[in-house]
């Protein structure tokens, strides 16, 4: 890929094919929630294990199933991951995660395995500590190599929203987002109910039709199930603390969070951990609530993900490092183990917008390089997989 | 000096980042150049100032989108909220 001058670059792992990982984990991915103490322990018994434990998975059916596959299926085969381990309670499930795994990343190392066929707590234990020492063994040798930024596809998230977010960490996030866009890389935002005010005017951004009428049909979708359980989201919005913030219409504050995403032209939309086909800015039609988000923007195979806060959040994803970002400067003070990236000198005019943009792409090419974030240092790190039915 | 940011240069209107007094000058930052404009009204952290004269009716714009539309005529250096602007969602 010609590299265009003045275009960062960063240490990656690079694989037998698709994009490169900031991170080489050896992933014990956990099936279903009666299988996560087991990957727990697995996490404290090998050393450079990551435990990656999972909410609900058990008797799914349909499209929920399916979905619940796809995430935990594609969190195995991510970029950052050399070798995953899939443990669940019965065949069935651990085989359809390895099956999405082996699919979507063909070069990995993919182990399988259940519970009940290997018998009971102490033998599965015992079992997955000797397959992961093995391909812990496998990893070790690894070296990161020079990566392109538009290698990248990064994940733009926002949790804990003030004022600063709106005018201050969203847009720098978009600044930044923009230049990876521009690299030839991809950025993928979400949070379907954030653009429900603004959703015309993210349609008019879309590359063609089809992806302007799935944005309009995101956002009425979850208008329409607000309202089916006696919410009237547009009418509420923005609320009572909104317009004491100064916001004074749904469309200003949806457009406030959507900052995140940059300008350029949206190409496609995902579902729910789906993987996108093209390059460029991307749309995920993905619940709202900071840990589903980024397990979704991960799974989608964001390398990493910039988590744009006011009011602070300390959670990050364990496959993908999550670079927590804010321009308040209350937060970056109470909070500072929790931040990454701290820009609240725009707000006491010691930063201009344009020094806090480089700063956050300085952050997010050495996080991909190997610098850990505070997430990750403090081991804040989620992963929930959004329902797409009732549990029945 | 009080300061405000602008998010994109068609914008009529900028956010101020400190609690602003009537009759204060504010430093109007991240268009192509600084602009100096006076508030001819308080105006809270984080609220929105006029940047030039917004006609009754027109498009209120930040984010080079349209927020809303001007219910009355808004003079430069005016607090613009809901007060003085409406959602074009209805």
């Amino acid at each position: 890929m010609p590299r265009k001058k003045g275009t960062p670059t960063f240490w990656g792992y690079r694989r037998p094919e698709g994009p490169p990982g900031g991170r080489n984990h050896l992933a014990i991915i956990s099936g279903m929630d009666n299988s996560n103490p087991i990957v727990r322990r697995i996490g404290s018994l090998v050393r450079d294990a990551t435990p990656v434990n999972t909410s609900f998975g058990r008797a799914l059916m349909g499209e929920d199933e399916e979905q619940h596959w796809r995430v935990m299926g594609h969190t195995a085969a991510h970029p950052n991951v050399g070798a995953a381990i899939i443990v669940s309670l019965e065949p069935k499930s651990a085989n359809a995660i390895a099956e999405v795994a082996a699919k979507t990343s063909p070069w990995m190392p993919i182990e399988s395995v259940n519970i009940q066929e290997i018998g009971g707590t102490l033998s599965t234990t015992s079992h997955v500590v000797e397959l992961a020492t093995k391909l812990s063994a496998h990893l070790a040798s690894a070296k990161r190599v020079r990566c392109e930024l538009g290698e990248l596809t990064i994940g733009a998230e926002c949790g804990g929203s003030d004022t600063t977010s709106g005018v201050i960490s969203n847009p720098v996030t978009g600044m930044v987002a923009d230049k990876v866009v521009e690299a030839g890389g991809s950025v993928i935002f979400s949070e379907t109910l954030e653009i429900v005010g603004a959703e015309h005017l993210l349609a008019r951004r879309a590359a063609d039709r089809k992806t302007a009428r799935r944005i309009i049909a995101a956002a009425k979708r979850a208008v329409d199930y607000a309202e089916s359980i006696g919410v009237d989201f547009i009418g509420s919005n923005p609320a009572p603390d909104n317009i004491r913030g100064g916001l004074s219409s749904i469309e200003e504050k949806s457009l406030g969070a959507i900052k995140k995403a940059g300008s350029h032209p949206i190409v496609e939309v995902v579902g729910v951990g789906e993987r996108p086909s093209k390059k460029g800015t991307i749309f995920a039609d993905a619940p709202c609530a900071g840990v589903e988000n980024i397990s979704s923007l991960a799974a989608s195979g964001a390398q990493a993900i910039i988590f744009s806060t006011g009011i602070g959040n300390p959670i990050g994803h364990p496959i993908s490092p999550t670079i927590k970002v804010t321009g308040n400067p209350r937060t970056a003070r109470t909070m500072a183990e929790n931040i990454d990236v701290d820009i609240s000198g725009v707000m006491e005019g010691r930063m201009r917008i344009d020094e806090a943009r480089d700063l956050l792409e300085k952050e997010l090419i050495a996080v991909m390089s190997g610098k850990l974030t505070t997430s990750e240092l403090l081991g804040e790190t989620e992963l929930t997989v959004s329902r797409a039915a009732l549990s029945l | 000096m009080s300061r405000g940011l602008v998010m994109h240069s068609k914008d009529n209107v900028a956010t101020v980042l400190e609690d602003i007094a009537s009759g204060q000058s504010v430093e109007i930052e991240g268009g192509e150049k600084t602009l100096m404009i006076c508030a001819t009204e308080a105006i809270p952290f984080g609220h929105k100032i006029a940047l030039g004269k917004i006609r009754s009716n027109a498009k209120v714009l930040k984010y080079g989108e349209v927020i809303g539309t001007a219910t009355q005529e808004i003079s430069a250096g005016s607090h613009v909220h809901v007060h003085n602007i409406k959602s074009t969602r209805g």
